[in-house]
């Protein structure tokens, strides 16, 4: 079994959530490699969504630290956690339909010369910034001035995943970025998600549902049920039946294929 | 066997001339030709003599000067319909200043002081419409409505407080004639061009002097305006804060867009443009009259949304705006021109392109975002 020799990026380290009575997370334990996919698994409400909104800095933790090369570090916004490299794409990827994709890139970020906010931007260095960044994950877009509103699902995700990469994110967390796609455009983004793990230096932490996509593309697996861990391991130390299995919230498919059949 | 096809392969780029015709502006310009068209042939000789221009500018430009305000707010995503009661508001605030001086007894008011202490108060209740609807999350429509009704309502207890009963002031000193800050407002523009038009043998009256002298100011105000703004919309980190807390405010915000500054600085830049238009007329007449600027706040959204804006914000160009307010303009003044219209049928016909104007918009939107 071939060990990473690095170092995690990311230790998570008995992370606990409480919403009131009620606990979303119970001491939850995750390493985070650079140059890895680490697949986030569960089921619906199993703490996926809580665990990296701890991790983005929306929610703080009731219990358990986070450290970031090797120094712990507390999140009370998400600008302290994109300050410390962690940038995450959520599902509606906070882009502007209607505004091309360079401005859409450089959004809140941008390029002037001047005072602010009345600098002028750079819209030339801004496009080439731009279309270099996304041909580097794997898109060539023939337009940086086309609307982000007339692109495939496939192609905006590129560009919200090579906008967190430019503006600093070591940390990558991808929040379902397959669901809602089509086939062909579930595999772009799959094959995009490779070339960011080809960089060698970022950490990709990816959530999904989806057990093939899983299975075709990361490293190292967590799952969770019922806010805890309840496996985990790399790609060569876990077999298919067991990624299964662990999928299921832990039940065995056998028993379910009887459960099932006794209706 | 067959070349592999990219995804980006299927943005065709186009010529120069589809592009072209795919501004958002296209429509509004189109619809400006048109009408320049039909005034020149039904009543060329009333509409372009040099009389007809300084009137028809006057009336475009003091129009164009509130459309661009309601426009930038629009493409932030919010309305203001209190220019109209901000306009009257800031005509009483003038007037008052220059007939009985300064607040608290503070002497005379000259024009510059008259001047900027009104830009101060409607800055002022900018600001608080701004924090209002960003804090509250209300709707701009109601904020600014109950606004539209208090500034009204304040103006006219103003003026009857102070002026014997009257909603009206009129016989101030023709400050223009011997101040430079009014004569900026209320004074005339561009004389070199009549000069010349005049040299030039096209502009006599019927004693063979000069007949129009040049445009009022506000002409000027407007193109001043309208470049500026143009560049901070088109070029600049604040123009496409504006686009990005207008299209969608939430992920304006994830990235880092101030999105309830831009909102209450924009509502601050219409007071801004709404005291320019009451400036204009109170040094250019000089009266003031508690019922001025009623209505013009819908004139100038009409005129912003003829001009290509998108009602729901995030799409929209001051280029668009300047051919809206044209037409707005132009038929508002010119219908009355023509003998055999009755003149109300401007209402009928600008309400119609407004309707269609919305319809386009709203196509355009739909193209982009319905996507691929």
């Amino acid at each position: 079994m071939a060990e990473t020799v690095a170092e995690p990026l990311v230790k998570l380290r008995g992370i606990a959530k409480k919403f009131g009575p009620f606990v979303a997370l119970n001491g939850v334990d995750m390493d985070i490699y650079p140059g890895e996919v680490h697949a986030l698994l569960g089921d619906n409400g199993a703490g996926k969504s809580t665990l990296i909104k701890i991790l983005s800095g929306v929610h703080q933790p009731s219990a358990g630290e986070i450290i970031v090369d090797e120094k712990p570090v507390v999140f009370r916004s998400p600008r302290d956690a994109s300050a410390a490299g962690i940038g995450t794409v959520y599902q509606d990827l906070a882009l502007n339909q209607l505004m091309s994709v360079s401005r859409n890139f450089f959004m809140g970020r941008e390029i002037f010369k001047g005072p602010p906010p009345f600098g002028m931007m750079k819209l030339k260095e801004m496009d080439i910034i731009t279309h270099d960044e996304m041909i580097k994950i794997g898109i060539d877009i023939s337009d940086p001035h086309q609307a982000v509103g007339t692109m495939s699902g496939g192609q905006r995700q590129t560009l919200a995943i090579a906008r967190a990469i430019y503006f600093g994110a070591k940390i990558l967390i991808l929040d379902e970025p397959t669901s809602a796609l089509g086939q062909k455009q579930q595999m772009e983004v799959l094959k995009t998600i490779k070339r960011v793990r080809a960089l060698g230096n970022i950490a990709i932490i990816f959530i999904t549902h989806n057990e093939i996509h899983s299975k075709l593309i990361a490293d190292r697996y967590t799952f969770l049920s019922l806010g805890e861990v309840i496996g985990s391991g790399t790609r060569e130390s876990l077999d298919g039946n067991d990624i299964r299995r662990l999928m299921a919230g832990g039940a065995e498919m056998a028993d379910l294929e009887m459960e099932l059949g006794k209706i | 066997m067959q070349a592999e096809r990219k995804e980006s392969d299927r943005q065709v780029s186009q010529g120069a001339f589809r592009k072209f015709i795919r501004r958002p502006e296209i429509g509004a310009f189109s619809g400006m030709v048109v009408i320049l068209l039909f005034l020149a042939i039904v009543a060329g000789d009333v509409v372009f003599n040099p009389l007809g221009i300084k009137n028809n500018l006057s009336i475009i430009s003091q129009l164009g000067i509130i459309a661009i305000g309601a426009c930038l707010l629009m493409i932030a995503g919010e309305f203001d319909l209190s220019i109209g009661s901000m306009i009257g508001f800031a005509g009483m605030s003038m007037a008052m200043m220059l007939k009985w001086g300064l607040p608290f007894g503070l002497g005379e008011a000259s024009p510059f002081m008259a001047f900027t202490l009104t830009l101060c108060m409607t800055l002022f209740i900018g600001w608080i419409i701004g924090n209002i609807v960003v804090r509250s999350g209300l709707s701009s429509f109601i904020v600014t409505l109950a606004f539209l009704f208090i500034l009204r309502g304040l103006t006219e207890v103003s003026f009857r407080e102070f002026n014997e009963g009257s909603t009206q002031i009129s016989g101030l000193p023709d400050f223009k004639e011997t101040d430079f800050f009014a004569y900026l407002f209320g004074g005339e523009t561009f004389k070199w061009a009549f000069t010349l038009l005049y040299e030039m043998g096209y502009n006599l009256n019927r004693l063979g002097n000069q007949w129009v002298i040049g445009l009022d100011a506000k002409v000027a105000w407007w193109i001043c305006i309208a470049i500026i703004t143009y560049i901070v919309l088109s070029r600049t980190q604040l123009g496409n804060w504006i686009y990005a807390t207008g299209d969608n405010k939430e992920s304006a915000r994830a990235n880092g867009v101030p999105v309830n500054q831009v909102k209450i600085g924009l509502f601050m830049f219409t007071a801004f443009c709404a005291t320019v238009f009451a400036a204009c007329q109170v040094f250019d007449t000089n009266t003031a009259d508690a019922a001025k600027g009623n209505l013009k706040e819908l004139e100038a959204i009409a005129a912003a949304v003829v001009g290509g804006t998108v009602m729901t914000g995030g799409f929209g160009s001051i280029v668009g705006v300047i051919f809206g307010a044209v037409i707005f303009g132009l038929v508002q003044n010119s219908v009355f021109y023509i003998s055999w219209i009755d003149g109300s049928y401007y209402r009928v016909f600008l309400g119609t392109v407004l309707l269609i104007a919305a319809f386009a918009n709203e196509n355009i939107r739909k193209r982009i975002t319905g996507g691929i």
